[in-house]
Parts: structure tokens; C-alpha cells; sequence
């Protein structure tokens, strides 16, 4: 994960991508308690965004450094990683207003953990359900912080329906 | 209250604590049983053979820890 920190550090100076924020489980371990997960998740923000194969430069940067895809991932040390594009104003704010961990002296940027919760409830998979809660009972998130951004993202009815279903007695 | 309640709450307590342990060290732990999820996952059902490849999408939505 570490060697990933770095990569992903180098990629940003090199001007490949603007910038990034790790998401997804590996993130979510930050915050609340480990899962058991197989690849690592990245958000990046790619210049030109516009074109058609945004990941191109990314793919290419890879190779320099010896990291090879496979499948839709790239293995970077024991971790196949995926690289996805902001997608929505959500991922672009998660990304934007990522926090910079330290991953034993390497600064790593990670996605906060309301952030988390939100793009959880976008997706609304069981395992996404599971991943808010966790972070709920990890007191890493209120439900107020979750309800406001989830307001603001436009996902106000489906923070009710997840209270009703999970939290309200 | 019976013996398998107080293993729950045990198990609990266990999960809780590990909540607080340092991120680097919390991907160290799942890093280490990596190889043995794939494994798990890879293995042959009862009733057949063995799923083609291990992706991502075959996550289960639960925490092994």
C-alpha cells in the first residue's frame, strides 16, 4: 500500500493526474475496522477530462514504474488497483476535499469518511449499507453529517429510507 | 445468559478494539489474509467446479474480521 502512496504522489507531480483520493474499502479501514477486500479503489482527477480514454496517461505512467494492468486492474505490489474518474460532483468533492493521511511516513490522500458514507449510499449495495453503518457505529460520522451531505448531493430520500430501515427503532 | 452470548459480546469487544488500531497496520492484517480469501473464494462449491477467475464484484457485503 505504501509503494501505491508513492505512485500515486509521483503520478501527481508528474502532472499525469491533477490529483487523487484512495476510496472504497481500503479507505473505509481507516476510519472503522478492517474488511476483507482484494483491490485497492482510487479516485483521480485526469487532465482533459474530456477525452475518450482518460486512463490512457495513467496506464502509461504505470508501465514506466514497472506496475502492469491486469484485467482492469493495475498490480502495484500485492494490490491490484483500479483508477476511476470522478464521475458526479460527489466524487469530485470527495476528492477535492480528501484528507492526507500519513501511511507510515508516506503522505496518502484519503477520502473522508462522511464522503464515504454518501458515495455508499449512492451505490446502495448491501455491502455499501453495511460500510455507513460500520462507519456510524466507528463514530468516524454522525447521521447529521451524513443527512446534510447527503441533502446536498441530492440523496436526501435515500438517507431517509436508510434511516428508517436501519437506524430508526 | 447463555455461553454463546457472552462469546458474541467477547467477539464484539475483539472487533471493536481493532477499530482503533493505526490504518497502516489495519491494511497489514487484511494484506496477510489476502491470499487466503482468494483461496476461499476460488474454492469449488458442493455443487460444482470452481468459479473461472476471482474478481471484485465477488466481494461478500460482510467484514471477516
Amino acid at each position: 500500500m505504501k509503494e501505491l502512496a508513492r505512485l500515486l504522489n509521483d503520478m501527481r507531480e508528474a502532472g499525469v493526474i491533477v490529483n487523487y483520493a484512495l476510496f472504497g474499502a481500503v479507505a473505509q479501514m481507516r476510519y472503522a475496522e478492517p474488511v476483507a477486500t482484494l483491490d485497492a479503489d482510487v479516485l483521480v482527477l485526469v487532465p482533459g477530462e474530456e477525452r475518450l480514454d482518460v486512463l490512457k496517461s495513467i496506464y502509461e505512467f504505470c508501465a514506466t514504474k514497472g506496475f502492469h494492468p491486469t484485467g482492469e486492474t493495475i498490480e502495484v505490489g500485492s494490490w491490484p488497483v483500479q483508477f476511476i474518474p470522478v464521475f458526479s460532483l460527489l466524487t469530485k468533492e470527495a476528492l477535492e476535499e480528501a484528507e492526507t493521511a500519513d501511511f507510515d511516513g508516506v503522505p496518502f490522500r484519503v477520502v473522508r469518511a462522511a464522503h464515504l458514507a454518501v458515495i455508499a449510499l449512492s451505490v446502495g449495495r448491501a455491502k455499501d449499507f453495511t460500510r455507513i453503518l460500520a462507519l456510524l457505529e466507528a463514530g468516524s460520522v454522525n447521521r447529521q453529517e451524513v443527512g446534510q451531505l447527503a441533502a446536498k448531493h441530492e440523496l436526501a430520500n435515500h438517507w431517509r429510507r436508510f434511516e428508517e430501515r436501519f437506524l430508526n427503532e | 445468559m447463555s455461553e454463546v452470548l457472552r462469546r458474541f459480546e467477547r467477539q464484539t469487544d475483539l472487533q471493536k478494539t481493532r477499530q482503533t488500531l493505526p490504518w497502516p497496520e489495519k491494511v497489514r492484517m487484511v494484506e496477510k489474509i489476502r491470499e487466503s480469501i482468494k483461496q476461499l473464494r476460488a474454492a469449488p462449491s458442493r455443487k460444482g467446479a470452481a468459479p473461472p477467475h476471482v474478481s471484485s464484484e465477488q466481494k461478500p457485503p460482510f467484514s471477516f474480521f
